[in-house]
């Protein structure tokens, strides 16, 4: 019993130490080069006397500059402006399309829900950047909307994608879903006793609309737009490739800094700011939802009265399919760009031909390697340390490992991407550039999926059934293996599923850290798009949206046969 | 098979203080129950017989073997947990076969450990072998589950998967069998033939068993001896009968059975005989005491009940008056809330077809012989 606990602190302080070394010293590290303006050597102040001299030298030298930077530098504050105003306005415009849509899928009969509901998924397995440039497809200069639109008489770009408006648009088709789901739980609260009872008071229909079921679903929605606020403000991928040169985003920004400029200090303190709003508006979301568990507190099963007004449900239906629409036809057109010999400014390619695929099959086959390679490595990885963490947070109550393994969801990816950087770009840890940095970045930064899955697996499992075996005479490893990892099992397997995915799909991380000899799939679209190698790009988003789908209908089935 | 011996032992969680010098004796073969309130420390007991938790101080004996340096998975307890504690991702005839394969897997060299494991985690990698099959079959049939050896778990009702908790714990012939509340999710009625079940079993077998529970019903209709025990205490042991006629304290004539609990003054003893002042009314007992202050404990169904004009005129009974507060029928029996003086009794009286129940507010004679108050 006791030796057994000696090996599990020893485990225990492993991956303290891992999380310390790649998380929170590269947090601090950008934090102190935001005051600094030269990079601490933070872990070599450990090794090396000389080094440590030095970053007390810099410490010395800590100065408000940078931040009073961000006011006399145009660029700072304007990035942060936009970046701001991009993710309020997505926050807001995903909210209000997504109210009607959730409340055709949660409280009516609309016509072809299942389908709808189907198509919703869409924007989930395609990567920003890949949307993004599907959007260049569809309505740049040469693309095929633009073509219809000079055919119904319209004059230049219907929407010219490289702007401000073209970033939104991206985000809010392809950001939807994140806050329609929990929408939609949002408008199964109000439970039809409730709108009887208001009926019986004597309400109309509309009336309970507006007084009963939206005012119930009012936490949701709160809950959803911040989340979205999040999400658009972190996203690396449709900015990247959308943002005109005079559009300051502090994403696009921080990035620039780093790989073009190398500003130590002007990229920390973009860093830090990110990581701060970031955070703020998760902390926001998350007091928020807090105490608010509604909707599954009370175990009487709820009963829906769905709505049937005809003239109602056909129009949600419509409208909805307008949605789900445009994310739609933007996987079409990278489809059919990826099979045209060329595809000029018409509505349909002027060919048709497999060359692309054979292109990648011959030259880029390495990416796809890769890919897998460094997601698998990421999957091993994260499975033993997520099986660790969910153990001692469900059976030791261990509250601070379960603070210190959600702080990547805060950090966004570039920002995650850029403390590493400059954390291990010197010795004695001078893992940058190597795929053992890559892979353990993209470990860290999904980490929480795979902690969630696996912990909600343990939490199933009772403490006496552990017991059981153990009284029945089997060693605690003996119980691990026959019991408990059998049973584990579907809850591993789901998140390693999601894990593989979010790795594959990921964008910063691997635009930052990513070597030549390294570059996965979403490295090597991203240089397509930039060399404008819009074929073989259309080709490679293909291969991987295949992948991903391919695993995401592998983790409906271990889903399904896990509930049965 | 063995009994089992606990000397002195103290459990701490930190600061609070578990188990308080506990001390108990069980025979090989015994019945034995663990009887008590939630938080008394019944199922701490028990759990450090199982070797799931140390104790702070003392010593436990099985079949005259100290067990404080062996690990629970050597003890060769078997325990029937609260909850059944079945494994859910195996069918009822590997759960009972479990310890079995257990036993094989630890007796064999590393290389046949494999095959065992494999087969343990996919049936498709090897079979069990067919002593350990008979031996399962064996212990289902006696349970009268042979029929149900393929079925998962989750598949049985409540009873049935009780009884697989209890062939999966008797399969590995255990020392001693233990069991934690295993009544508690069974229903009313499945509980009363589940008693059957178990207490035939276990006098078919002779096992020691320890039986935690918090039901003195229960605990009275199985064991053949109880401890009851209170705040990490125990406070008295013995046959049930002894427990009931003879309770060491007023919180087991509370706990075992209901119980009149009434302060009295000793007012003057003679020949044998006390006279007791109650508040507004007098009692006499032929039960001794040494004390000034005491408590009369008296069983609500040792109490008449009589029409107020009956004349009692026996030597050795106590006749009081009362008024009726309340009477509530309960079938085969009346209860009725009285007030005698200033104290509220109980009285429990047989009901039988034709007899008609005093009315609230009516003025009784209540009647109660002397060797029934009890003194403490």
């Amino acid at each position: 019993m006791k030796a057994r606990f000696n090996g599990l602190s020893v485990v225990k302080i492993l991956i303290y130490a891992f999380f310390g070394l790649f998380l929170l010293i590269p947090l601090l590290a950008v934090f102190l080069i935001s005051f600094t303006n030269e990079p601490v050597n933070i872990i070599g102040s450990f090794t090396d006397p000389a080094i440590l001299s030095s970053s007390i030298e810099k410490l010395k030298a800590i100065n408000l500059d940078n931040y009073r930077q961000i006011f006399s530098n145009a660029g700072y504050l304007d990035s942060l402006k936009n970046s701001l105003s991009l993710a309020l306005v997505v926050m807001v415009l995903v909210i209000l399309i997504c109210i009607p849509l959730a409340y055709g899928i949660a409280r009516t009969n609309m016509p072809f829900k299942k389908t709808i509901s189907a198509l919703c998924t869409i924007p989930l397995i395609i990567p920003t950047f890949i949307s993004a440039y599907a959007f260049i497809i569809m309505f740049g200069r040469a693309g095929w909307v633009t073509h219809f639109y000079e055919l119904l008489g319209g004059d230049g770009m219907l929407i010219n994608p490289y702007s401000m408006t073209g970033i939104v648009l991206v985000q809010v088709f392809f950001f939807f879903p994140y806050a329609l789901w929990p929408l939609v739980a949002a408008f199964k609260i109000s439970d039809v006793t409730l709108e009887e009872a208001s009926l019986n008071l004597g309400a109309k229909n509309w009336f309970t609309f507006i007084f009963v079921t939206f005012p119930l679903a009012i936490p949701g929605i709160i809950s959803s737009a911040l989340l979205i606020f999040t999400v658009s403000f972190s996203d690396f991928g449709t900015p990247i490739v959308l943002a005109p040169k005079d559009l300051n985003l502090m994403v696009v920004e921080a990035y620039r800094e780093i790989s073009g400029f190398f500003n130590w200090g002007g990229a920390a303190i973009l860093t830090v700011i990110m990581i701060i709003v970031a955070a703020f508006f998760f902390w926001l979301q998350h007091i928020l939802t807090k105490g608010k568990n509604y909707g599954s507190v009370s175990g009487k099963p709820k009963q829906q009265k769905m709505v049937t007004n005809k003239v109602l449900t056909r129009s949600l239906s419509v409208y909805s399919f307008l949605i789900v629409l445009v994310p739609l036809l933007a996987l079409l057109s990278v489809l059919l760009q990826s099979v045209a010999t060329t595809w000029g400014k018409d509505l349909l390619p002027s060919g048709y031909t497999l060359k692309h695929y054979q292109t990648i099959f011959s030259t880029s086959l390495g990416n796809i390697q890769n890919s897998v390679i460094l997601a698998i490595g990421a999957l091993v990885l994260s499975v033993i340390i997520a099986i660790f963490v969910s153990y001692f947070v469900v059976r030791q109550n261990s509250a601070k490992m379960d603070f210190m393994t959600s702080i990547p969801l805060v950090v966004p990816g570039i920002a995650f991407g850029i403390a590493l950087i400059q954390t291990f770009n010197v010795a004695p840890l001078q893992l940058t550039g190597t795929a053992i940095l890559l892979i353990i970045a993209y470990t860290i930064r999904r980490l929480p999926y795979m902690v969630r899955s696996t912990m909600g697996a343990m939490r199933a499992i009772k403490q006496d059934i552990e017991e059981a075996a153990i009284n029945l005479g089997a060693t605690p490893l003996t119980a691990a293996i026959t019991v408990i990892g059998p049973l584990l099992l579907p809850g591993i397997a789901a998140g390693s599923v999601l894990v593989f995915i979010t790795v594959i799909k990921e964008t910063s991380i691997s635009i930052l850290l990513a070597p030549p000899e390294w570059a996965p799939m979403s490295l090597a679209i991203f240089q397509n798009i930039l060399r404008a190698e819009y074929y073989s790009a259309a080709a490679m988003s293909v291969i991987l949206v295949a992948l991903v789908l391919v695993l995401q209908g592998l983790a409906n089935y271990i889903g399904k046969k896990q509930r049965l | 098979m063995g009994s089992v011996i606990i000397e002195k032992m103290t459990k701490q969680f930190g600061e609070f203080t578990a188990l308080h010098d506990i001390n108990l004796e069980i025979q090989e073969g015994e019945f034995f129950a663990l009887l008590g309130p939630s938080g008394c420390g019944k199922t701490t007991t028990m759990r450090c017989i199982a070797g799931f938790e140390q104790p702070t101080s003392g010593k436990i004996k099985i079949g005259e073997k100290e067990v404080e340096k062996i690990p629970a998975n050597r003890r060769n307890c078997g325990m029937v947990f609260q909850s059944y504690a079945l494994f859910p991702h195996m069918n009822v005839f590997d759960n009972v076969a479990y310890s079995l394969n257990i036993k094989q897997l630890n007796a064999s060299n590393p290389v046949k450990q494999l095959g065992i494991y494999a087969r343990l985690l996919s049936k498709r990698l090897g079979r069990t072998p067919k002593d350990i099959q008979e031996k399962v079959m064996k212990i289902l049939k006696y349970v009268e589950l042979d029929q149900h050896a393929d079925r998962l778990t989750s598949e049985l009702s409540g009873g049935q998967q009780q009884r697989v908790a209890l062939a999966r714990a008797l399969v590995m012939e255990p020392a001693v069998l233990l069991m934690d509340e295993p009544l508690s999710n069974l229903d009313q009625k499945l509980r009363h033939s589940m008693r059957n079940t178990i207490r035939t079993i276990q006098q078919d077998l002779g096992i020691t068993t320890i039986f935690v529970t918090h039901d003195q019903e229960e605990a009275m209709s199985m064991a053949d001896r109880v401890a009851v025990m209170d705040k990490g205490n125990i406070v008295q042991i013995g046959t049930p009968t002894e427990l009931y006629s003879n309770p060491l304290t007023p919180f087991i004539a509370d706990f075992v059975g209901t119980s009149n609990i009434i302060d009295v003054e000793i007012v003057e003893q003679i020949n044998g005989t006390i006279k007791l002042k109650g508040d507004n009314f007098l009692l006499q007992s032929t039960n001794t005491i040494e004390k000034k202050q005491a408590k009369a404990i008296i069983r609500p169904e040792h109490i008449q009940v009589l029409p107020y004009d009956t004349d009692v005129n026996k030597e050795e009974v106590n006749v009081l008056e009362g008024i009726v507060l309340m009477s509530t029928y309960l079938g085969p029996t009346v209860r009725y809330d009285m007030k005698v003086g200033d104290q509220e009794i109980i009285v429990d009286t047989t009901y039988s077809s034709g007899i008609s129940i005093f009315e609230e507010g009516r003025k009784v004679k209540l009647s109660i012989d002397h060797g029934r108050v009890l003194l403490i």
